[in-house]
């Protein structure tokens, strides 16, 4: 089981080449760190028809897989400069490579097209995981070829090998 | 002077490539043809910035940004007392509030120096000075944003914390406290978004709304077409002279019924039906600069980019110092019981800027395409 702490999401590579894409929560109250199903660093995203960020699964139901393209949420929980504009613009990985280190996701978790995280390389999707109680739209194991759940990375370091956080190269598929 | 802009172009490219290339290549413009006005930001004249030093900040424990914590005027009060008699006391505590920073940026301009020698206009200047402005504008987008949610905000709690629908047919049963429908909008036939003109009396009330709170009522934030309405007033609202004035040089004062007002064309952002009128900024709310306008250019190969930007904070920390008119009949809280919102509130940042030319449509007059 994972621990979500005050930095949950660190790429581990440059970021200059990625396209850092601020856009509008939809639900603006996500931005409070004081709600209690803020948006951490590190949850999953995508858009709405009026291209605005919602999370990639229902976080009130653990389970719920994202059926869309995702993308990681670069902010941490409570930054002001988010809570500071009008509209509560949160950054995402939009498009680029990179590799990450990650604590929202949950290694045991197998949802619908999904397996446990047990291997280097495994793909990996999104779905909503539990963490100390709280929900998140966080990581899972990914089956293989015979799901056809979008792929949003793929393992390259183990959890055990990684001080507890999964590490991870992007690369979608759908 | 003018200096021909196909000079700038070309300066502005051989200046890049120096070694002391990425400052700022200053010149004059050249002649053009402009798609629309452009203003400097209405915020900064209802607020006036100041400027803030990373020492001024407090930094958090749990992420990477800055806020500035503003302390407000602590409660006080005297009592008549006996002369046996003693008293209350009073614990002293003053409330604090965070203004937080963020970014607002131009976009990240790219061109490659061949294609600028097709330019006889200073492209890259013109672009470099809207910029400033396309800041400003969102600035002022950010600001009135959040001023409509503190006026909301204050209706709604006069309203038992309700958010109650403020419109033709709602207007003596919704509490009109921070927000208030002008005379002609209460006696429409049905909600509409039709802005209708602003009247004296409109004015009066809104002015009252803030006076009657032991505030006092400053300035006018209004728009364009909205003030050009005033020039329909008549002279049962002007008196004679000011109307013979305004009858030939339109209105000239720099106040009206006492008030002094920011006039703006940003329609877009101010939509037109909505007035807001404010106390002095001390009352109001603080609008803070942590780093002004920078300006980046590189060169890479043949390809030139540059960006702008700056690092702001705004806040509105006294909600209870601002007031708004609306001369529209129909509803522009967030219940948008007639579906009218969008018509009130600011365009989308993507909407801003939208051209008036329809030049690359091929509509003007004469046609004429050369070979």
């Amino acid at each position: 089981m994972s621990t979500v702490q005050k930095i949950n999401f660190e790429p581990v590579g440059d970021i200059l080449p990625l396209w850092r894409r601020d856009l509008p929560l939809a639900v603006p109250s996500l931005a409070d760190p004081l709600n209690a199903v803020s948006l951490v660093d590190g949850e999953w995203v995508t858009l709405d028809n009026n291209y605005r960020l919602v999370r990639a699964a229902d976080v009130t139901s653990v389970g719920d897989e994202a059926t869309l393209t995702s993308f990681p949420v670069f902010n941490e929980r409570g930054r002001a400069d988010r809570m500071g504009m009008a509209e509560k613009k949160t950054t995402i990985f939009f498009r680029g490579e990179y590799e990450a280190d990650t604590r929202i996701f949950d290694a045991a978790a197998v949802v619908t097209g999904g397996a446990a995280i047990t291997a280097v390389l495994q793909p990996l999707m999104v779905a909503t995981i539990a963490i100390a109680g709280r929900n998140y739209a966080g990581l899972v194991g990914h089956a293989g070829s015979g799901s056809t759940a979008p792929i949003v990375g793929y393992v390259t370091k183990l959890p055990a090998n990684n001080g507890g956080k999964l590490r991870f190269i992007s690369g979608y598929r759908r | 002077m003018q200096v021909p802009a196909s000079v700038l172009n070309d300066l502005f490219t051989q200046k890049l490539s120096t070694a002391e290339g990425k400052e700022k290549v200053a010149e004059l413009g050249g002649p053009y043809v402009r798609d629309r006005l452009r203003e400097v930001s209405f915020a900064r004249k209802v607020v006036p910035p100041e400027q803030v030093t990373r020492a001024d900040c407090q930094r958090s424990v749990n992420h990477d940004t800055l806020v500035k914590i503003v302390d407000v005027e602590p409660q006080s009060r005297a009592m008549s007392i006996t002369f046996r008699g003693q008293p209350t006391a009073r614990f002293i505590r003053g409330s604090k509030a965070e203004v937080a920073f963020f970014t607002i940026s131009s976009e990240v301009f790219q061109k490659n120096e061949q294609e600028l020698l097709a330019y006889e206009m200073p492209i890259t200047k013109i672009i470099e000075e809207n910029s400033v402005k396309d800041i400003q504008e969102i600035e002022d987008r950010e600001w009135i944003i959040h001023v409509e949610a503190a006026v909301q905000a204050l209706q709604q709690e006069a309203n038992g914390g309700v958010v109650s629908t403020l419109n033709q047919s709602t207007v003596g049963s919704t509490v009109e406290f921070s927000v208030r429908k002008g005379e002609l909008a209460r006696n429409a036939s049905a909600a509409t978004a039709e802005v209708l003109p602003v009247q004296r009396p409109d004015f009066v009330n809104l002015f009252k709304m803030l006076d009657t709170n032991r505030l006092r009522s400053e300035r006018l934030l209004i728009t364009e077409p909205d003030f050009t309405d005033l020039l329909q007033w008549t002279v049962e609202d002007f008196g004679d002279r000011v109307q013979s004035e305004t009858a030939v040089d339109g209105y000239t004062y720099n106040i009206i019924l006492g008030r002094s007002y920011i006039r703006t064309i940003k329609t877009d952002i101010l939509r037109p039906g909505n007035i807001y009128v404010f106390t002095k900024p001390e009352f109001f709310g603080k609008f803070y600069v942590l780093n002004n306008t920078k300006f980046y250019i590189d060169k890479i190969a043949n390809v030139i980019t540059f960006q702008a930007w700056e690092d702001i904070g705004m806040g509105v920390i006294n909600i209870a110092a601002v007031r708004k008119l609306e001369l529209y009949s129909g509803d522009a809280s967030p219940n948008d019981a007639d579906g009218l919102l969008s018509n009130f509130i600011p365009v989308s940042e993507d909407a801003l800027g939208a051209i008036n030319n329809r030049v690359d449509a091929g509509l003007r007059f004469p046609q004429v395409s050369a070979f």
